[in-house]
């Protein structure tokens, strides 16, 4: 579904992407971790059309999405979040999703009245039906995270990038979140490509990690066997966890 | 070939073009303020139509109100502060102006090239929209009618200077002159109630949704699926080609257009306080905003030097109480809240 081919993207002297390859297949659930600036953000901006390759190819779906603009990157079928919500801060809930629905996928006969009527299953599904007159800005930061699923469900993806969902939730919320997720992949069918720290959540849920460092893919394969890599936990904590030393 | 398909209901028209689907409510209920408001000015001038000044007066707020109500649009298609709305304002009218002056045009003529001018400028121009961000598109709109204000004086011999152009054909005249000032007033209702209502469909539309996703976030809406440069531009062209609109009224109401009277910093300063006095995220605003601006300044007109003080006070106290309300309009709106959508609220601080 989702193929990068020798991805690179400097900022100055930085590579803060080096030469990452990997495939995304259809119905998985990858995760993809790494220390902090080992370039996981820098990535899903790569695929999303955020920022332009240096070098490398980006292929969704059969068609070549490098250097495409967001919005056609968009409405090809890939939508995410964001690691600090970015919700429209002064919009309702309801308005926000409409956004996406109108202008995510094609689809047709959808005047103003049934684009809220589709906003708003979206927000019944995030359990955000009750808020839809809220603003943006008087939600939590559980329900802003919810909406942000929303929001992103709401363009029909065929693959959903979510970056850090669980940052800043309580163990409650990291759960439900989960679960939600999880649902959101059953209900419709969607690909995910996962940027998570906290472990526990991504190894239960991802089928196949990648792990970063420093700009560079440094191991890919099952949760079980990315767990007792050796690379991977020099990585994250250093030669003197490494149990094989 | 297009599917066209109509449907009237109790409530809406709902139209259906191949594959795509429009909705107009024309529940009355939604509209009876409007009416109402409508009603008001309609009636406003038939207890004033024995002083010229003051229909004069009222005329100017509402071509005031023409002006700042695309501006306010603008502002919020293109998430840019534009300081110089008063360029296409030189620009349409100058071309009316020169055109009719020069070549003979008759105001029929002149408004085809006016509109075609200025679409032809802001869609030159528009790229700005992009390419600057923030407070460098304020400087450049700010510095474009400042340097067309230079380019009349330096062609004097076109543009005549700080005398402007004067001469130019009325667009009509009725057999006395105080029917004439009733005429104009209600030609510039009725060019302020067009704009009203255009600007209101488009804010009530898919392209409002998409303006107030780009006006909280332009990057995020990106990522949603909005064509932000090709909104910006719509916003950008749109609101140009009406300002330039006014400018041809003017040229044709007034018969005399000065650079000098229009292109200044304080044009702008009183059409943006327009904006901010009336209510900025409501196109509604403009029209309350206008009739207050315009009405404070002729009051103050009579208190000699002390204006110079009393003026700027009087307009800093308004600004202070009223700015944080969301102006005048946004009093009233909170009070009075009647939107089809009760939940299409875009709330600006």
């Amino acid at each position: 579904m989702l193929e990068l081919k020798n991805v690179k993207k400097s900022f100055g002297g930085v590579h803060a992407v080096d030469d990452v390859s990997f495939t995304v297949k259809e119905g998985e659930v990858v995760g993809l971790i790494g220390p902090n600036g080992a370039g996981k953000s820098t990535l899903i901006n790569l695929i999303t059309g955020v920022f332009p390759c240096d070098k490398g190819s980006i292929t969704f779906l059969g068609k070549d999405i490098t250097g495409k603009p967001p919005h056609m990157i968009c409405k090809a079928g890939l939508s995410r979040t964001y690691q600090i919500p970015q919700p429209f801060y002064n919009m309702t809930c309801l308005l926000s999703t409409m956004v996406s629905v109108l202008n995510g996928k094609e689809r047709e006969n959808m005047s103003l009245s049934d684009a809220a009527l589709e906003a708003s299953y979206y927000l019944e599904f995030v359990g955000l039906f009750s808020k839809r007159d809220s603003l943006a800005r008087d939600l939590n930061l559980y329900d802003m995270r919810m909406l942000e699923l929303a929001r992103a469900l709401a363009t029909t993806p065929k693959l959903l990038l979510i970056d850090e969902t669980m940052a800043g939730l309580n163990p409650v919320e990291s759960q439900n979140a989960l679960d939600m997720i999880r649902s959101a992949q059953d209900q419709f069918g969607i690909t995910i490509l996962w940027i998570e720290h906290v472990m526990k959540i991504i190894m239960s849920a991802a089928q196949r990690i990648v792990v970063l460092h420093y700009g560079r893919k440094i191991a890919e394969g099952l949760p079980s066997e990315i767990f007792n890599d050796d690379f991977v936990v020099k990585a994250y904590l250093g030669d003197k966890h490494v149990k094989s030393k | 070939m297009v599917k066209i398909n109509t449907e009237f209901r109790r409530d809406r028209i709902v139209l259906r073009l191949d594959t795509k689907k429009y909705e107009w409510v024309i529940e009355p209920r939604y509209w009876r303020n409007p009416i109402l408001g409508v009603l008001v000015l309609m009636v406003l001038p038939l207890f004033v139509y024995q002083y010229p000044n003051l229909l004069t007066m009222i005329t100017t707020a509402n071509l005031y109100a023409a002006i700042a109500i695309p501006l306010g649009l603008q502002i919020m298609g293109t998430g840019r502060m534009n300081f110089g709305p008063q360029f296409y304002l030189g620009i349409g009218g100058y071309t009316a102006a020169l055109l009719n002056l020069h070549f003979g045009w008759g105001p029929g003529a002149t408004l085809v090239a006016t509109i075609a001018v200025c679409l032809a400028v802001s869609l030159l121009l528009s790229p700005i929209t992009w390419i600057s961000k923030g407070l460098y598109f304020s400087l450049i709109t700010l510095i474009l009618p400042l340097a067309f204000l230079d380019v009349t004086y330096v062609y004097g011999d076109i543009f005549r200077g700080e005398v402007g152009l004067s001469g130019m054909s009325p667009l009509f005249t009725l057999g006395k002159v105080s029917w004439n000032y009733l005429a104009y007033f209600y030609c510039s209702l009725l060019l302020l109630l067009i704009f009203l209502f255009v600007s209101d469909k488009i804010g009530r539309s898919r392209f409002g949704v998409n303006l107030a996703a780009i006006n909280e976030n332009e990057d995020v809406a990106r990522m949603m699926g909005v064509n932000v440069n090709r909104y910006k531009i719509f916003y950008y062209v749109l609101p140009s080609v009406l300002t330039g609109i006014v400018a041809w009224f003017i040229v044709h109401t007034f018969r005399t257009f000065a650079g000098v009277t229009y292109l200044p910093l304080e044009f702008m300063i009183k059409i943006l306080l327009i904006s901010v006095v009336g209510g900025r995220g409501f196109v509604y605003g403009a029209i309350p905003g206008a009739y207050l601006i315009v009405g404070l300044d002729e009051a103050l007109r009579g208190l000699g030097t002390i204006n110079y003080f009393i003026y700027p006070l009087v307009l800093a106290i308004l600004i202070i109480i009223l700015a944080p309300k969301e102006g005048v309009y946004g009093l009233f709106h909170r009070h009075h809240y009647r939107d089809y959508y009760a939940s299409m609220k875009v709330r600006r601080e």
